[in-house]
């Protein structure tokens, strides 16, 4: 293939506007000193409203840099001639990346501003989590999207389809192209083989034979993280031992980070928050209403902005859970292998990406059952009081199925509260009032 | 006589106590979840082959050709109670020959083999067919006894089926005969009689020519089979027709007491269930939560073992739950 052709050559750009360097490197500059900002101000939030915020979770501000300290990592393994495999739907096998000794990173833009960017590109219509990561790539200010080699591109959303043809223009682009109707023996075998043609493309490009003992090693690291993720949730079922933000930032930050560096840090978190939980130090009263979030990813660092209102709001909430594809659904599902064969394991690798996922892009006989069920699973398992259904305009899938988790949630009387949003600082104010009036509710209904 | 019976009873005992020592022996060194119930399963499969061993060659005088039907009635009565009100977990825990499979099965993992999958098409179709070839068995020796009428003297027809030529209930017990039977078979060395299931019957009923052509095919293509596909034997087998065939009337929901149960609101439909399971049940999956109705499953709880998550599958007896899916990542280290 002509790779390299793709990559180190201009190419005829199909869609991106042609910028000047100087331009480009202005807008950087700026964008990188405010999201910096942004970077730092939410974390002295998140601090503020802990005031004896677990040690532990010094590491993860630090690596929530996203100019920071895991960015030069990556380059310096790059310069060691590592490649870095871009993802941008939780779909891309990460274990074939791992095996291949590549690194894998996901590439979804959070900030606010590169979506006017976007802006000149595609229309205001379509979802701003696609706008601002067009607007990224545009001005170069997302580190790990200019570090990837290549990405991965999962065709789950109109959005991520077109966006992937877009991103193009820069990047080798590997499309996977995902059944609809999950459920059936012939989507699952289309599925398997996208991921068996995934492994050979992985292989050609890293140069890596990606061997069963690598396969299993890759798998087993996966293992461990998803046990350290569920420890953290296990601890969220009880009394809060932790803020919300804190939890779904550890969560997130697994899509840069180091696997097993964030594992062992995960692990210490929770070593330290079993600690508490035996102590009976809460981080804010055990009667503080329950939240549970769901709907479009929420991306670090400016799109902080719905955790950051629920948990400073007065009166306060607490999330204790949510159902998003930034957080809780990058790992709560091992990778189930059944013999380590090289084929049983990129059976249940795929099974594992395609089966278990919630994504609304899915349908079936049932509709997306699978995605009420966890939810109807979670509010009873977490004790969730109230449910955020978050989405961003443009965000068309969740859109669609919050008429359906309505039905499911009024049925076990949880209330649920449709918050629309953009990408945006604008509407802060009006969205803390509506956060607001509807923790109030929660809270008389707690009490009562 | 008594000392005999004595004899027997400690015989019993130390196979009991032998099984009872290899169930707690796994309990306490196999740490991995993933695996612990397959581990448990194989000692128990022992255990059973030993003790199946040993009811068969009960009162059985060597090299005896008439061999007495009425025990044999006795372990078919046994096995169709168990039936009943436990499904196939014979098939699953006690059957030697699909115990001689798993243990191919064990030869094909260190291999690092792949399994093949039969269309499940296929294996429905084929799943159906055993009751076609119970029925076949069960009709030949009254089809027989009308075209030639033997005189004998008690009950006609039910000589026939004890002791004419085909002996249906020899057929369906053929599953049971395990490697080694002291009183027939095939091969002979060190002066123990090897035999393989089926392969007896195919001498006996095709003629000794023939017979041992076709017994030798047999235990090669199944050999070979069962190396391919997980349990190959078990799709069709007719014996398990006649176990499983109670679960299949709706008026008899309640029999089989043991039976996997499914939550379905836990349930993310990850499909791992599927993918294990050796006989390739879809029930598991497919069906919404609650008593899963299957003739196909034979509890061997590897769907269970290997679900991800807590409580979603259940090994139920009755309304007890013997065994639910945990968290298997949990203590997968030393603890």
């Amino acid at each position: 293939m002509n790779e390299e052709n793709i990559m180190n050559e201009p190419v005829d750009k199909r869609y991106m506007p042609e910028i000047s360097r100087k331009e480009i490197d202005e807008l950087k500059t700026t964008m990188k000193a405010a999201s910096e900002k942004v970077i730092a101000e939410n974390i002295e939030r998140m601090k503020k409203a802990d005031p004896h915020r677990p040690d532990a979770m010094k590491y993860f501000d630090e690596i929530s840099n996203l100019f920071g300290m895991r960015q030069e990592e990556i380059q310096a393994e790059k310069e060691k001639g590592k490649k870095v495999i871009g993802y941008m739907c939780l779909f891309a096998p990460t274990e074939l990346i791992l095996a291949a000794d590549a690194i894998p990173v996901r590439v979804n833009s959070g900030w606010y501003d590169t979506s006017k960017l976007g802006d000149r590109v595609v229309p205001v219509e379509v979802c701003p989590v696609i706008r601002s990561t067009i607007g990224a790539k545009m001005i170069e200010l997302s580190p790990f999207m200019e570090q990837s080699d290549a990405l991965i591109s999962v065709l789950t959303c109109d959005g991520m389809t077109k966006l992937s043809e877009i991103l193009s223009d820069y990047k080798l682009i590997w499309g996977m192209n995902v059944p609809r109707i999950k459920d059936s023996t012939q989507s699952l075998r289309f599925w398997n083989d996208e991921i068996k043609q995934m492994k050979t493309q992985i292989e050609q490009f890293t140069g890596n034979k990606i061997t069963r003992k690598n396969l299993k090693e890759a798998i087993e690291l996966s293992h461990r993280a998803t046990k350290a993720f569920r420890r953290l949730q296990e601890l969220r079922k009880g009394a809060p031992v932790i803020m919300g933000r804190d939890a779904m930032l550890v969560n997130q930050t697994f899509l840069w980070d180091d696997k097993l560096r964030w594992t062992e840090k995960t692990e210490a978190l929770c070593d330290e928050l079993e600690k508490r939980a035996q102590r009976k130090d809460w981080v804010c009263s055990p009667d503080t209403p329950r939240v549970m979030i769901t709907g479009t990813p929420m991306f670090w660092p400016d799109n902080w902005k719905l955790p950051t209102l629920v948990e400073e709001s007065n009166p306060q909430g607490i999330i204790v859970a949510d159902e998003q594809c930034s957080g809780e659904r990058i790992l709560n599902d091992p990778v189930g292998v059944d013999e380590w064969s090289m084929d049983d394991m990129l059976n249940a690798i795929g099974e594992r990406y395609l089966m278990a996922s919630t994504c609304p892009c899915f349908t079936s006989k049932n509709g997306n059952q699978d995605r009420i069920n966890w939810l109807l699973n979670k509010v009873k398992d977490w004790n969730v009081q109230g449910v955020v259904y978050y989405v961003v305009r443009g965000c068309m899938l969740y859109a669609m199925e919050y008429t359906r988790v309505k039905k499911a949630l009024d049925k076990i009387n949880i209330p649920v509260y449709y918050l629309d949003t953009e990408y945006t600082r604008e509407d802060v104010g009006q969205m803390k009032t509506r956060v607001e009036a509807f923790l109030e509710m929660l809270t008389a209904r707690v009490d009562m | 006589m008594s000392m005999e019976i004595v004899g027997d009873l400690l015989r019993l005992t130390a196979l009991g106590g032998l099984g009872v020592a290899g169930v707690i022996a796994v309990l306490i060194w196999k740490k991995n979840r993933s695996t612990r119930v397959t581990f448990l399963r194989f000692v128990i499969q022992a255990v059973a082959l030993a003790g199946i061993f040993y009811v068969l060659s009960y009162t059985v005088a060597p090299a005896t050709e008439g061999l007495p039907p009425i025990l044999f009635l006795y372990v078919m009565i046994v096995v169709f109670a168990m039936t009943i009100f436990l499904g196939r977990f014979f098939c699953g825990w006690l059957c030697p020959f699909g115990f001689i499979m798993d243990l191919e099965s064990l030869v094909r993992k260190a291999a690092k083999t792949r399994y093949r999958i039969i269309p499940d098409k296929l294996n429905v179709a084929l799943h159906k067919s055993r009751y076609v070839i119970l029925l076949f068995f069960l009709l030949l020796p009254v089809v027989l006894w009308f075209l030639d009428p033997q005189p004998i003297m008690v009950s006609p027809l039910m000589a026939q089926l004890l002791a004419g030529h085909y002996r249906p209930y020899s057929i369906l017990l053929d599953p049971l005969i395990p490697f080694i039977v002291p009183w027939k078979g095939q091969v002979i060395v060190n002066q123990v009689n090897l035999t393989y299931p089926y392969a007896l019957s195919i001498i006996t009923y095709a003629g000794a020519n023939i017979g041992q052509v076709l017994a030798v095919a047999f235990v090669g293509v199944t050999l070979a089979g069962a190396f391919l596909v997980r349990r190959v034997w078990c799709r069709f087998c007719p014996t398990g027709a006649s176990l499983a065939v109670v679960n299949r009337f709706k008026g008899f929901k309640w029999a089989p007491m043991l039976h996997i149960d499914k939550d379905e609101e836990k349930c993310t439909k990850c499909g791992v269930c599927k993918r294990v399971c050796p006989v390739q049940v879809n029930e598991v999956y497919e069906q919404k939560g609650g008593k899963i109705q299957t003739s196909q499953c034979m509890i061997c709880a590897r769907c269970v073992e290997m679900c991800p998550y807590e409580d979603t599958l259940k090994v139920k007896l009755g309304s007890k739950t013997l065994f639910k899916s945990r968290n298997w990542l949990e203590p997968s280290r030393n603890e």
